[in-house]
């Protein structure tokens, strides 16, 4: 399974020979009285050079991470517990949303079952998941508007790079 | 794969064979004076030099059929670091042939003025490819912030089916790929004024930046520094990556020779 935030790059990666490519079959010099042999195949290997992945297999994958998501404590709009006030948004906590749930509206219940939902099935994949989300959501039922829509991040929140493989060129 | 056809573009050249006997593989165009390189070329022949009007151009026997085989690529590029090396040096594209050698060196005494002055404007510079493809890992910020793809995801949730959550991906992966090109733009702004010339190659929905830049080899640190710092910035919407230093195959006028001169 694909957890979109293990793909975080943070540090730019050197360069294959697929990187320069097209440099080396588009570019460069051409002389008029010269020949270029015209090299049949070269269109599949350009795109043998990347892995296209525009699929609805992506797609799925996207809804599924989605799925998974506490969309509950939005940055922008107010969450569920804050349309109904204070006292609510101050005594609800995670463990007590299902409960605090079935004495609200049915419209209510159907935003934070799937929640609900999710946490469970968080639970069950706790092993693989990310620092960053485990941290964002330790904090968020305390303080579920503190973050602004563009928060600075400190360097300890930030997901870290993996380590990379380095080769001469990096260093030049 | 089937057997390499040729092109000519003048008639003398037309229907000239890869496996004529005196065809030779061209590799490029450096100030006379400069080491023959020691790597063997495109099919494993030994590279050698042919000098004329002060330029030398890097050349080999052509090979009986060229085929974009890695290693043979591989060699081309090989060959051209290490000249690059040495000095200014216009690179040839890869498989580019001249039918004899005196037809190519009646070609370098005609355009010596004009490839003198396109070597002056290399001299001193490397160039840097840095390309960018899209990094989902903000895409749970994306859901967040964008009312429309948050109310789209909530609405997944309570009628979960098939269509709605390739709906769903699908319009995330749209969200994703719009913030990767708005990134991509960003670190160009960034990373051309450090260059003396920029280049933009093509783009797709997955490698939303490629660019050459042609860079002074004095600020090729000060470069990557900045790549770096970028990288860190957009890190979680656009992957980075640099390749170079490379001989200046992105600047280097492709067809130097005006017709009829």
């Amino acid at each position: 399974m694909i957890t979109y935030d293990d793909e975080v790059v943070c540090a730019p990666r050197a360069g294959t020979l697929y990187d320069v490519l097209e440099l080396i079959l588009d570019r460069g010099m051409v002389i008029d009285v010269f020949v270029r042999v015209s090299l049949v195949g070269i269109e599949i290997l350009k795109v043998d050079a990347r892995i296209v992945v525009a699929s609805v297999d992506t797609y799925l994958r996207f809804a599924e991470a989605c799925n998974r998501l506490d969309l509950e404590h939005d940055v922008r709009s107010k969450t569920v517990p804050e349309l109904f006030g204070g006292p609510v948004a101050t005594t609800i906590g995670r463990a007590g949303a299902k409960r605090t749930a079935r004495s609200l509206t049915d419209k209510v219940r159907d935003i934070l079952t799937p929640e609900e939902e999710t946490a469970a099935e968080e639970e069950a994949t706790r092993p693989r998941d990310h620092t960053r989300e485990r941290a964002a959501r330790g904090r968020s039922p305390q303080r579920p508007r503190s973050r602004p829509a563009a928060r600075p991040r400190d360097e300890d929140d930030r997901p870290r790079s993996r380590p990379r493989r380095r080769t001469e060129t990096e260093d030049e | 794969m089937t057997a390499p056809t040729t092109t000519g573009t003048t008639a003398g050249t037309t229907g000239t064979t890869a496996s004529a006997p005196e065809a030779l593989y061209v590799y490029g165009i450096a100030p006379a004076g400069v080491r023959a390189p020691r790597f063997p070329g495109v099919d494993g022949a030994p590279v050698r030099l042919l000098t004329e009007s002060g330029l030398c151009a890097a050349v080999s026997a052509a090979p009986a059929r060229i085929r974009p085989r890695r290693r043979d690529l591989l060699a081309h590029q090989a060959v051209l670091d290490e000249l690059a090396g040495q000095g200014p040096l216009l690179p040839m594209r890869f498989a580019v042939l001249s039918p004899r050698p005196d037809a190519l060196l009646s070609q370098l005494r005609t355009d010596a003025a004009h490839l003198s002055r396109q070597l002056d404007e290399v001299r001193g510079c490397v160039e840097l490819n840095v390309k960018g493809t899209v990094v989902p890992g903000h895409f749970a910020d994306l859901v967040r912030r964008d009312e429309n793809l948050r109310n789209l995801a909530l609405r997944t949730r309570r009628r979960p089916d098939y269509e709605a959550n390739v709906r769903l991906g699908e319009a995330i992966a749209r969200g994703v790929r719009r913030e990767a090109r708005r990134a991509a733009r960003e670190v160009l702004g960034h990373l051309a004024p450090l260059a003396v010339r920029t280049m933009q190659g093509a783009t797709d929905d997955e490698q939303v930046l490629s660019a050459s830049f042609l860079l002074r080899s004095t600020d090729e640190r000060r470069f990557r520094q900045a790549v770096d710092v970028r990288a860190r910035d957009c890190g979680d919407r656009l992957a980075l990556s640099v390749t170079g230093p490379l001989p200046c195959y992105s600047f280097v006028d492709p067809r130097p020779t005006p017709a009829g001169r």
